[in-house]
């Protein structure tokens, strides 16, 4: 039987965070699952996948603090070893040598960004109430930012110029995204999907 | 022993509890019935404290669940519906180990209580099995294994059978029957109270927040019909020896 | 798909923290050294790493096809330019030898990925990274293995019931924002039951920590670790 004292010293994680941490991690495993969500796009020679519309319902329903932090989750998992990256590979190297893993890297900062323009700070409101101009405008800073690590990235990786990075990893995808974006546009409106 | 006093409890101001007093015995096997909304699931999260009373009070062997949920929890061991989103890691072994693992027990004490715990669910050995790969009836009883980990007093159960087939229902139901033998306390809700009520001390139950009826399973079954539950023939209900 | 597969491997004995120290030294001293002895070295170690890892060749570089694919692409791009004169072949050089040393970097991976279980990932993270971010991490990882396949399921769960419901004749975003409503509700449906679940299993930030120890083998795969990174200096 338990004694007075035997608990004293574990320390439970608080109800609320417990919550949050949950829905982030399922999050993290949407993200890879999403990763064999491809829609059929004419100018890519790999799938598009639906990953940088998980990367903003990130921000948009689990803030700037647990939607990156659900993303980071997704990254650590994938490093792990977890197939959870295009065409379903993981292991560390991905992260550190795949051309386009300048995506991946931007990929928490975009869900931080996006969630910090919505939410307006820490506490999460609810995106159906935000006023639209603002959602857009934090979707656009979100997917500008993983532009720009995605560039970056690969010119320094393969040592090509931005531009021509520009040219081969981020012009011919700015169509598919912004149909997600737009995707997420009309998730918000839907205003069927509740934060905690 | 698990104690409630005069417990109310209320969800944007809509009455879920009201005025509920009761005590579930050790090594009691407890049925709790009732309708959809009627409370159950409420009153069960009370008894680890992941719902605390508006006014009243619930003790776990003696002591407040509010003021000692640690306590509370390794002692009222709680598995919910669908066991397969209840499961925190991918391999068997892994996952029924979280429990002790929270509660700082050394390895070799966590080590006992998996292989204690997966044996008293009949899944001895399979602790390196991927969850996903098992059958329904298996991840129930792995989940169950889970809430054994801790060593509970009471083993609490919330709509065990859901989404089960016959097979897979009986092979927890003898489950739950072993463990009853060997004194642990059981409270299994449930709407559908096929072969449960044969293992059942007691059934308990509820309607719109209050308890309906208290009483042992042979006097319960009368009436239980009215409130929405179905009521098994008493003869199909008689599973207790198999 | 790359996956861990149980085996007996030298690397399948060693400690995931001396394997991923091997990895990021492998990946810094092959960015790091781009002449072509430097590249004949790097292929060197990456074949031995490949060979006593059992890492199936083919089936490795089919995993990572659109990986290659992009790799290619980018001395390719390198390669043409708007005017005269159109295609110069020298200019992909150096972007080709950054390309391949990056391939590398990917195989040597995937000796990471075939020889460590979740289980020693997940322990490693929770040794290395102190306090609750720790915690977190460690426990994350394991939950998105965990749920990675049950949310694989329902995705397409919700793809077949829209191409039964004449799916296919509706638009792109349309079908996009139907996947992602259904799927995140589902996901966080599902990750509002693992949190009672948790709680009443204590989920705490102090449980005991995973059994992880260092063996004599590790030892060389630190020494070789460590060369790779003071190889920078070379």
């Amino acid at each position: 039987m338990n004694t007075e004292n035997e608990h004293e010293s574990v320390d439970l994680v608080d109800g609320t965070v417990v919550r949050q941490f949950a829905r982030a991690a399922l999050l993290a495993a949407l993200m890879g699952a999403a990763a064999l969500v491809t829609i059929p796009y004419p100018l890519s020679p790999a799938p598009v996948t639906l990953q940088v519309l998980v990367v903003f319902l990130a921000g948009l329903y689990l803030g700037p603090l647990w939607g990156g932090a659900s993303i980071v989750l997704y990254l650590a998992a994938g490093a792990a070893g977890a197939p959870v990256f295009s065409n379903m590979t993981g292991g560390p190297g991905v992260l550190l040598s795949e051309p386009t893993a300048g995506f991946l890297w931007a990929f928490p900062i975009g869900a931080l960004v996006v969630g910090l323009v919505v939410h307006r700070g820490l506490t999460l409101r609810d995106p159906a109430d935000v006023p639209l101009p603002i959602v857009v405008v934090g979707l656009t800073a979100g997917l500008i930012l993983i532009y720009a690590g995605g560039t970056s990235w690969f010119a320094w990786l393969i040592g090509t110029s931005l531009s021509e990075a520009a040219v081969t990893v981020a012009i011919p995808f700015v169509p598919a995204d912004l149909l997600k974006l737009a995707a997420a546009v009309v998730i918000v409106r839907s205003g069927t999907i509740d934060t905690v | 022993m698990i104690e409630f006093d005069s417990v109310t409890y209320g969800f944007d101001d809509v009455p879920v509890l009201e005025d509920v007093s009761l005590t579930l015995a050790d090594g009691e096997f407890v049925v709790l019935a009732g309708a959809n909304g009627s409370g159950k699931t409420t009153l069960l999260r009370h008894c680890n404290g992941l719902i605390e009373p508006d006014s009243g009070t619930v003790l776990v062997d003696g002591r407040s669940v509010a003021e000692h949920p640690i306590a509370a929890r390794s002692s009222v061991g709680m598995v919910f519906q669908h066991p397969r989103d209840q499961f925190v890691a991918a391999t068997v072994g892994a996952d029924v180990a979280f429990g002790p693992e929270n509660l700082g027990l050394a390895r070799e004490e966590i080590e006992r209580r998996v292989d204690a715990a997966l044996e008293a669910v009949n899944l001895s050995g399979r602790d390196g099995e991927r969850i996903d790969t098992l059958s329904g009836g298996e991840q129930s009883r792995v989940a169950i294994a889970g809430a054994l980990a801790m060593e509970p007093t009471h083993l609490v159960l919330d709509e065990p059978f859901t989404g089960l087939d016959d097979p897979a229902r009986r092979s927890v139901l003898e489950r739950l029957e072993a463990l009853s033998r060997s004194g642990t306390g059981i409270v299994v809700a449930t709407h559908d109270l096929r072969d449960v009520v044969g293992l059942a001390d007691r059934v308990i139950a509820m309607r719109d927040g209050h308890v309906a009826v208290d009483a042992p399973p042979e006097r319960a079954l009368e009436g239980l019909e009215s409130f929405g539950i179905r009521v098994p023939k008493l003869k199909a209900c008689d599973t207790g020896e198999r | 798909m790359l996956t861990y597969e149980p085996d007996d491997t030298l690397a399948h004995r060693l400690d995931p923290r001396s394997k991923l120290a091997v990895q990021i030294g492998f990946a810094i001293a092959a960015l790091a050294h781009t002449t072509p002895a430097g590249l004949v070295a790097s292929t060197l170690l990456a074949g031995a790493i490949l060979v006593t890892t059992r890492v199936p060749l083919w089936r490795t570089l089919w995993a990572y096809r659109f990986a290659l694919v992009v790799l290619a692409a980018g001395p390719l791009v390198t390669m043409v330019s708007l005017g005269s004169p159109w295609v110069e072949p020298s200019d992909g050089v150096g972007p080709a030898l950054a390309s391949y040393r990056a391939l590398l970097v990917l195989l040597v991976s995937a000796a990471y990925v075939r020889s460590t279980p979740i289980r020693d990932s997940r322990a490693a993270i929770q040794r290395t990274i102190p306090g609750k971010p720790g915690r977190l991490l460690s426990t994350g990882v394991a939950l998105v293995f965990r749920f990675l396949p049950v949310l694989q399921r329902d995705l397409r769960t919700i793809r077949d019931a829209m191409a039964a419901r004449l799916g296919t004749e509706r638009s792109a975003l349309e079908r996009a924002s139907t996947i992602g409503i259904l799927g995140l509700s589902r996901a966080f449906t599902r990750a509002d039951r693992l949190a009672l679940a948790m709680q009443a299993r204590c989920f705490s930030w102090n449980p005991t920590l995973p059994h992880l120890s260092f063996s004599r083998l590790d030892v060389p795969a630190f020494v070789l670790a460590s060369a790779l990174v003071l190889s920078l200096l070379v």
